[in-house]
């Protein structure tokens, strides 16, 4: 009785398995919140498919890690792969194991090293990297001009996990803007990572504060490293309109902050769309049909002008 | 010969054969640690002469003092300062807790979850976890939640280790993948926010360092005074004879991991009202800097050694040199490998100070 049991359900497991087209996804990080929202678009989207099976794998931000779960996808026979990279350098091995195999691959959100060279089953679903970090830099550099602080402007830049392209890119992007002519009266006092996080920025800023330097914007490479400064500002009695502060991602705890009129810049990335977008790019290169290889999702600015569009987005 | 003047029957007291408490010399080596960075500020040419704790040109707190600088220095490590209180008594029991670190994850995914409020801005929390009747729950809910969390999973720690006899380090190495599981489960990845007011005045402002002080005070006063402090550094110290004279050492050892484990947990508590958002990835290391605060305040990891002074002295020589590499803008990468030399020349320093004793004696 019992093995029979074991049989039929192993039967009717392998039955639903062999219907259903069977994707494996590998994420950079769970607790990540942008990649969480991204994460959620691809499993929503794959559930209000018929017969698609997402399986979301954490690669906790081990580039080995990765690498075993994508050969592990391939060895259980999976119809596509989708791929956070972890490490965007990296990507080039991933490339090869699964055209090998012979599986469809779509890179995700980090855009990896080898894009250009792409094989013919493999795409790329992401926001252009270096449209965030140039149009939330210029648009504080406006403000400033705005402001009348065209004669000179002091302020901080809080970077990501220096491992991370977005990180690099961000942070190049706001030397960029302070490089142009238009922005060139913006000093960097000093750059420092917080790794992404409220409370490492929590803590900086408050270092920063203790020198009592004047200084006039913030410029963070993501929202929550900008809710971090707000806080130990707010908390050492700045008032807030006069500091101008930029972060990235627009985050819900960003929104509220800038309704509060804390966060003056954050540009929008559409971390569902995306994650959406990579399950059906997966699926066209499954089913063969045509895909250019590069999706690109744009991004937007959020100002307190349009903030209400973005309340429900992300 | 020093001079021999007391003692009891017949052993005579030396004094030169008495040592300073440890205590001090972390205390010293703190002074030193702060000298160097103020040596620094004075010839680095970027830094124009600025003090790190004094402040003589602006007088912005009307005082010489930078009183910004040394409230960061204290706020920044008050909060694993809380947990390196519980890993100090663990050690000292000669255990190891692991688990700390996602403990903290874990407890303030869930207690956020019970003090949220219910409108942000005007309009309903979007953060929202439970329905409505989780809304606006007096601060003491979950407080309580999360302090029961952390018993019971120091109560799974204590009684693995004391009835399994798994090694400490395996069994809080379990739990530290258990917890940082129960983080992501909680909400699926998703993070938590926009607390109460009540809450958030918990870890407001200079409270986590309150905190911190007044269990540092109690703790100090319960290992120096009470039996469950004498018991843990004899149990420390050689656990087949604390055993053999009477004490039940399987009972408190659960009982140590208990506490450890609920102070990870009021920790985490003071981390998500600081912070007003709790995340799955918070409290990533804080289990191996409460460990290594412990240690460069002088507990020995081989147990039965070791002070809550000492502890809180260690935390102190965290946020000095925290503060001090902002202070002189270090780049990250300089400040992670000068952290980890500092961390293993403190041990080397103080082992050989114990060799030094242990001669001498």
């Amino acid at each position: 009785m019992k093995k029979l049991l074991l049989v039929s359900g192993l039967a009717a497991l392998m039955g639903t398995s062999a219907m259903a087209e069977t994707i494996g996804a590998t994420i950079a990080r769970f607790d990540d919140n942008f990649l969480t929202v991204m994460r959620n678009g691809m499993t929503e989207h794959a559930a209000s498919l018929d017969g698609v099976d997402l399986q979301v794998e954490d690669a906790t931000d081990d580039v080995a890690k990765q690498l075993d779960q994508i050969n592990n996808f391939i060895a259980s026979g999976v119809d596509a792969i989708i791929v956070n990279a972890v490490d965007t350098s990296a990507t080039q091995a991933m490339t090869q194991a699964a055209e090998s195999a012979g599986v469809p691959l779509v890179y995700v959100n980090r855009e990896p090293a080898n894009v250009d060279t792409l094989p013919e089953n493999q795409a790329f679903v992401a926001s252009n990297e270096i449209e965030s970090g140039t149009l939330k830099a210029f648009q504080i550099c406006r403000n400033l001009r705005g402001e009348g602080k065209a004669g000179g402007a002091k302020g901080y830049v809080l970077m990501g996990q220096l491992s991370n392209q977005a990180a690099v890119q961000r942070t190049k992007d706001v030397h960029d803007v302070v490089g142009m002519d238009m922005c060139n009266f913006m000093e960097i006092i000093d750059e420092q990572t917080a790794e992404w996080s409220r409370d490492k920025a929590q803590d900086l800023m408050t270092n920063w504060l203790s020198s009592g330097e004047e200084f006039d914007f913030v410029l963070a490479n993501n929202d929550e490293m900008a809710i971090g400064a707000i806080q130990a500002m707010k908390a050492s009695g700045i008032d807030m309109a006069a500091v101008q502060v930029g972060g990235v991602d627009a985050t819900q705890d960003a929104l509220v902050a800038m309704q509060s009129g804390d966060l003056d810049v954050t540009v929008f990335q559409d971390a569902h769309g995306q994650g959406a977008g990579s399950v059906d790019a997966a699926l066209a290169l499954a089913r063969g049909e045509e895909l250019d290889q590069k999706v690109y999702i744009p991004f937007k600015l959020v100002t307190p002008d349009n903030v209400a569009d973005f309340l429900s987005r992300n | 010969m020093a001079e021999q003047s007391h003692g009891i029957g017949g052993l005579k007291y030396d004094k030169s054969k008495r040592s300073w408490p440890g205590e001090v010399n972390i205390f010293f080596a703190l002074i030193i640690i702060i000298l160097i960075f103020e040596a620094l500020g004075q010839m680095l040419p970027y830094m124009r002469g600025q003090s790190m704790l004094f402040d003589f040109n602006t007088n912005r707190d009307g005082t010489i003092l930078n009183i910004a600088r040394i409230k960061i220095i204290i706020l920044q490590v008050a909060i694993i300062g809380i947990i390196a209180l519980g890993v100090t008594q663990v050690i000292i029991s000669g255990g190891i807790d692991l688990s700390s670190g996602p403990l903290v994850g874990a407890t303030a995914m869930i207690v956020m979850s019970f003090a949220q409020t219910e409108l942000v801005n005007g309009q309903l929390n979007p953060k929202a976890v439970f329905g409505a009747w989780a809304f606006d729950l007096p601060v003491l809910i979950p407080v309580i939640v999360g302090l029961c969390f952390g018993a019971f999973i120091g109560a799974i720690n204590g009684s693995l280790i004391a009835f399994t006899g798994i090694p400490p380090f395996i069994a809080t190495l379990g739990m530290f993948l258990i917890c940082r599981g129960i983080a992501q489960w909680w909400t699926r990845g998703q993070p938590v926010s926009f607390p109460t007011e009540s809450y958030a005045w918990l870890g407001s402002g200079m409270m986590p360092v309150f905190w911190f002080l007044l269990l540092a005070f109690l703790f100090h006063f319960v290992l120096k005074f009470t039996v469950y402090g004498k018991h843990t550094y004899a149990i420390g110290s050689n656990e087949a004879a604390a055993r053999m004279s009477g004490i039940n050492v399987r009972r408190h050892k659960v009982m140590v991991y208990m506490i450890a484990s609920m102070l990870a947990a009021f920790a985490a508590i003071i981390l998500s009202s600081k912070n007003l958002t709790a995340q799955t990835g918070m409290g990533q290391f804080y289990e191996l800097f409460a460990i290594a605060m412990a240690v460069i305040g002088g507990v020995s990891l081989t147990g039965g050694r070791g002070s809550i002074i000492g502890t809180v002295l260690g935390a102190m020589v965290f946020g000095v040199i925290q503060s001090g590499f902002t202070y002189i803008k270090l780049d990250a990468f300089y400040q992670l490998m000068a952290m980890g030399a500092i961390i293993i020349s403190a041990v080397v320093l103080d082992q050989w100070r114990q060799k030094s004793a242990a001669a001498k004696a």
